[in-house]
């Protein structure tokens, strides 16, 4: 039994993680706060949804389409929307502007949605959604677990281009400091572009998962920006590895509080979790230092 | 090499450089010397593109500077050592130098400059793997004056070189600067509080006050003026 809930727990938290890179990966580089995290995620999954819906085409082989539609999603309300705050050097405003904006296109993006393709709760149904796999006594839905290996997937791609590519040196000098990363000869404002791609194709991944192990509605995005929000928080100052460790221990925290309590209390500790973190670790769980 | 040519240059509003020019020939060492607030690293952040001048321009080697954004000018050849060093604390020596390397043609050359530069700074080579944030503040600058090198610059731009440092290991900095222009002709451009040492190890040198270009001429001729040595020196 207690089995089970732990791997309920790690199969969410693997995808808790996915969903916080993408905010965390927007936050160390550019000190955008992007609000609108979680409702891109939503877009993705309604790009799977559809391209599931309309073509048939299986949500898992859409994969490089969603991808593809993402990443240019990124580029463009990088340049019409996130571009003009690249003028902002202070950090502090920088973080508070960049959540006013982004919360102005939540408002947009929200409401179109709605307007579009109603407010209907939404999920990818295939001829395997509801299969599971059995191994020794617990039960592994086969959604959940390509998710969980989509997630982890993604995590391993995004730490693999940051520790080994020169756009990953390019990110991370630009993290550290932007005005000593101009002066290597990095274009700080390119490598924005690149990454405001990056994150938006991590949450079209997310979208995914989402929308064949869970559901998705216009405005659900706003819970999964909470989760995201509290990765972050949780995985401290951004490495890939303390990301995920922090979507497996929130997943964890969350499945056992269910088990114990009941699912209504879901958030609760979570929040709990959060709560005590900020007291005692305020660095978060998983910075050195 | 480098030509300054009356230049004004403001933050916002305000004003912070009135009709500056500096000029720097291939393979000379010139030094801008001036007090706190003088104006300083406002004329080095605009050559290296992060303030544009309102007036006046900037040409290296014929390259209009100022009409190019920040990143272009380590490509032309220019390499900053900017104040407070900013190494990257959270990456390792080895990858500090390797970021310094991030232009196209510099990039084909890495392996060959890095141990160009242990060779020069051999401490850096014991330190290779060990963050940048952990070393001592002279090993940092170091670190810093490496990866400026390894872009292959043609002009060294040194921003309070000696800021904090121990006076022996300032001497030991300026002794390899030294070697470095002699060998490889690499054109260095010191600006500094330090007076003593920077007029010893440069050719030429301009004094800046309040944001103008004061005095400018050979450093024995600087080191012998009355006002120099009473302002800078305290002699």
């Amino acid at each position: 039994m207690f089995i089970q809930v732990l791997s309920y727990g790690i199969m969410i938290g693997a995808i808790y993680g996915l969903v916080g890179s993408g905010l965390a990966l927007m936050f160390g580089v550019m000190k955008y706060l992007n609000i609108a995290h979680g409702t891109f995620i939503m877009l993705g999954g309604y790009a799977s949804y559809w391209l599931f819906t309309l073509w048939g085409l299986d949500p898992f082989k859409s994969i490089p389409l969603v991808l593809l539609i993402m990443f240019t999603m990124g580029i463009v309300v990088y340049k019409i929307v996130f571009s003009p705050l690249v003028k902002v050097f202070h950090v502090g405003e920088r973080i508070q502007n960049s959540m006013l904006i982004t919360f102005g296109l939540l408002l947009i993006i929200d409401n179109t949605v709605t307007w579009l393709w109603t407010s209907d709760v939404r999920s990818i149904t295939t001829s395997y959604t509801g299969s599971t796999f059995r191994l020794y006594s617990v039960n592994l839905p086969y959604n959940s677990l390509i998710g969980f290996g989509l997630a982890l997937l993604a995590l391993l791609c995004l730490h693999l281009i940051i520790n080994n590519t020169y756009y990953g040196k390019s990110i991370r000098a630009t993290t550290q400091d932007w005005e000593g990363a101009t002066l290597m000869g990095i274009n700080v404002d390119y490598t924005y572009l690149i990454s405001s791609g990056v994150t938006f194709a991590l949450s079209g991944v997310a979208g995914i998962v989402i929308a064949t192990s869970y559901s998705i509605t216009p405005s659900g995005g706003l819970e999964w920006l909470l989760k995201a929000m509290i990765v972050l928080v949780l995985a401290g100052e951004g490495k890939t590895k303390g990301i995920l460790a922090a979507g497996l221990f929130l997943g964890v925290v969350e499945a056992v509080g269910v088990s114990l309590v009941g699912s209504a209390y879901r958030e609760v500790f979570g929040l709990l979790a959060f709560i005590l973190v900020l007291l005692f670790r305020p660095q978060g769980l998983f910075t050195e230092r | 090499m480098l030509e300054i040519k009356n230049i004004d240059v403001y933050y916002g509003d305000l004003q912070a450089l009135w009709d500056v020019s500096v000029n720097i020939a291939k393979g000379e060492i010139v030094t801008l010397i001036g007090s706190n607030g003088a104006g300083k690293s406002t004329l080095l952040k605009t050559i290296s593109g992060l303030l544009k001048p309102r007036k006046g321009s900037i040409l290296f080697e014929e390259v209009e500077l100022d009409k190019l954004p920040a990143y272009k000018t380590v490509e032309l050849g220019i390499a900053m050592v900017p104040e407070g060093r900013k190494i990257f604390t959270e990456m390792s020596v080895h990858e500090n130098l390797e970021l310094g390397a991030f232009t196209r043609e510099a990039r084909k050359e890495k392996n060959k400059t890095a141990e160009w530069v242990y060779e020069i700074f051999p401490i850096l080579k014991e330190r290779t793997r060990q963050k940048a944030g952990t070393l001592s503040g002279g090993e940092q600058q170091m670190l810093a004056i490496g990866r400026g090198l390894m872009s292959l610059p043609k002009l060294l731009i040194i921003d309070e070189m000696s800021l904090g440092l121990a006076p022996v290991i300032v001497q030991e900095i300026a002794a390899i600067l030294k070697k470095i222009n002699k060998t490889k002709g690499t054109s260095i451009f010191l600006v500094e509080q330090n007076v003593q040492m920077v007029l010893a190890l440069a050719d030429r040198g301009y004094i800046i006050e309040n944001g103008r270009i004061v005095r400018e001429g050979k450093t024995d001729a600087l080191l012998n003026s009355e006002s120099v040595r009473n302002a800078y020196l305290g002699i």
